[in-house]
């Protein structure tokens, strides 16, 4: 595990005791997406409105606490902050909101929207002949969401090589509708695919940093809960769900271990 | 109207390139000239209404002025949570027109009739809610509130009414006064039909073509006098109720669906919103006391 989504999962494990909101295992399985991301973008923390900054949208946005570690891990605010996690006036609530967080380009939470806004930015940037590139991250059970692929055929159809879709192949679907063979249903959808391990930083950065051919797809396979053995193998339980003192303990333990035989 | 939306929006896109148009695969003939000259902010986007406003909404957040234009029910009861979340929540605004109105396809039946988009639009916070009467008043508001950054709705008809009423954006008016105690309110183009009821009777009549934010100050000069809200839709009296106190009566919409094909017309006597209609209930109305 590189050093940097370790310290990421440790943040995430210390605001979730903390604040005694969850959503660990979907945070965790997206930090190595979120980490390669922002590394790929053009950003200035200093300046979250910076006017030539490329855009990252979390589509899944029950991801928020993840989003927000990786966000404090880049310098847009202490990560002391996010201990406030979901509480009243907190400004980081368990879905992410635009207005509140510096960095957040758009408030989500219902499954299936903000992809949809991170094709109309693309089509914006495409008009205005501007170099900006638009990221968004989808999770598998957004997937099921119609509103999802609508999107993703507007964009193939329009012709957006600034638009780059990461797919967080997590499993979470497996006692529902799971999408067998994502990376051949978006390449049916007419996308560069890219099929790639969702927990390995140098094989998403050189996914993210290929020349696009077209909307370029990342499929990222993932493990949800990636990190702790005990939310690996208890995802529904450990969905939405904050650790007591001891199994906080019994977390970073493994999460330690797992970063040791690493 | 459609034909006046798009004069207007033809027009507007001349002086200002970050007018776009959004098509959910209708109108795209009436549109050919603007995608001749405007081919790079034309886009006959597809039969998918949510990515419609959601991607409108992204368009928005980077700078332009996103038309989306489709039939009603489905850009706006079927993309209700978009126009919610990416264009209200968001703060990211764009503008709907819609078509079709709530009867204007009265022959394709009850999956395209809209009657409900004026009441559930004006429930969401930031959002303006439009309903011009005829092609005069569809400019006058479309270019007064395009460029604004805040998500507006205008529901258009095929079948304007042909009085000439000067508009203003937010702002009710006084087609007739005539000092009564009633008086009835409409909205769109069936102020055509209300005026033909209403002109041997002694009531007042109010007009407003902006539903959100409503007109409260002209309604509250009323506040004495009963109301009789006559619409095609809902939307209209829950907007006048705004002002508190008020009593008001509905004459419009059932609570059934309207099944019957053939024209506007058809289903407007059907619901006694024809011009007999109207009069005859208006007539009981100011006969009665309470």
């Amino acid at each position: 595990m590189h050093p940097d989504c370790k310290k990421i999962r440790h943040d995430i494990l210390i605001a979730s005791r903390a604040s005694g909101h969850g959503h660990i295992p979907t945070s965790f399985s997206i930090v190595e997406m979120l980490y390669a991301t922002y590394r790929s973008m053009k950003h200035d923390p200093a300046n979250p409105r910076s006017p030539d900054r490329d855009i990252f949208i979390l589509s899944k946005g029950h991801g928020a606490l993840g989003l927000y570690c990786v966000l404090a891990n880049a310098g847009y605010f202490p990560v002391e902050e996010v201990k406030t996690f979901g509480a009243y006036l907190s400004k980081y609530g368990c879905h992410p909101d635009r207005r509140k967080v510096p960095g957040v380009e758009a408030s989500t939470g219902s499954l299936g929207h903000g992809i949809g806004i991170a094709v109309g930015m693309a089509l914006a940037f495409k008009l205005q002949r501007s170099p900006r590139r638009v990221f968004t991250l989808i999770g598998d059970g957004e997937a099921n969401e119609g509103s999802t692929w609508e999107a993703i055929m507007v964009a193939v159809n329009v012709g957006l090589p600034n638009l780059t879709i990461l797919l967080d192949f997590n499993k979470s679907q497996v006692r529902s509708l799971q999408i067998p063979n994502p990376a051949e249903r978006l390449k049916a959808f007419g996308c560069d695919v890219h099929d790639v391990g969702g927990h390995d930083v140098a094989e998403l950065l050189a996914a993210l940093q290929a020349p696009a051919r077209g909307v370029k797809a990342i499929v990222a396979n993932t493990i949800k809960g990636y990190g702790c053995r005990t939310m690996e193998e208890n995802i529904f339980e450990w969905h939405r769900k904050s650790p007591d003192a001891a199994q906080y303990d019994a977390l970073l333990r493994e999460l330690d271990a797992e970063g040791a035989a690493a | 109207m459609r034909r006046q939306f798009k004069d207007t929006v033809t027009d507007l896109a001349g002086h200002d390139d970050r007018v776009v148009v959004i098509l959910g695969d209708i109108s795209h003939y009436l549109f050919s000239a603007f995608q001749e000259k405007h081919p790079s902010r034309f886009y006959n986007m597809g039969i998918c209404e949510n990515a419609l406003i959601s991607v409108s909404a992204g368009l928005s957040a980077q700078g332009f002025h996103p038309f989306v234009h489709t039939i009603a029910p489905f850009i706006t009861e079927r993309s209700l949570e978009q126009i919610k979340l990416d264009m209200c929540y968001n703060e990211f605004g764009g503008n709907i027109l819609s078509c079709g109105s709530s009867f204007d396809y009265a022959w394709d039946g009850a999956t395209h009739h809209c009657y409900g988009d004026l009441a559930i639009l004006r429930l969401l916070p930031g959002m303006e809610v439009i309903q011009p009467g005829s092609r005069k008043e569809m400019d006058v508001l479309l270019r007064s509130q395009y460029n604004n950054g805040r998500p507006t709705y205008f529901k258009l008809s095929d079948h304007p009414h042909a009085i000439d009423v000067d508009v203003r954006f937010g702002k009710g008016v006084v087609i007739k006064d005539a000092a009564s105690p009633l008086t009835v309110v409409t909205a769109g183009p069936l102020l055509a039909n209300v005026l033909e009821a209403c002109k041997d009777l002694s009531v007042n009549v109010l007009y407003f073509p902006t539903i959100k934010p409503i007109d409260k100050e002209l309604i509250a000069r009323y506040r004495d006098t009963r109301f009789l809200v006559v619409h095609d839709g809902f939307g209209l009296r829950e907007a006048i109720n705004e002002v508190p106190g008020l009593n008001t009566a509905y004459h419009g919409v059932p609570d059934a669906f309207c099944v019957w094909y053939g024209t506007v017309h058809d289903i407007r006597r059907e619901i006694g919103l024809d011009p007999a209609g109207i009069h005859s209930v208006v007539q009981q109305a100011a006969a009665s006391r309470r």
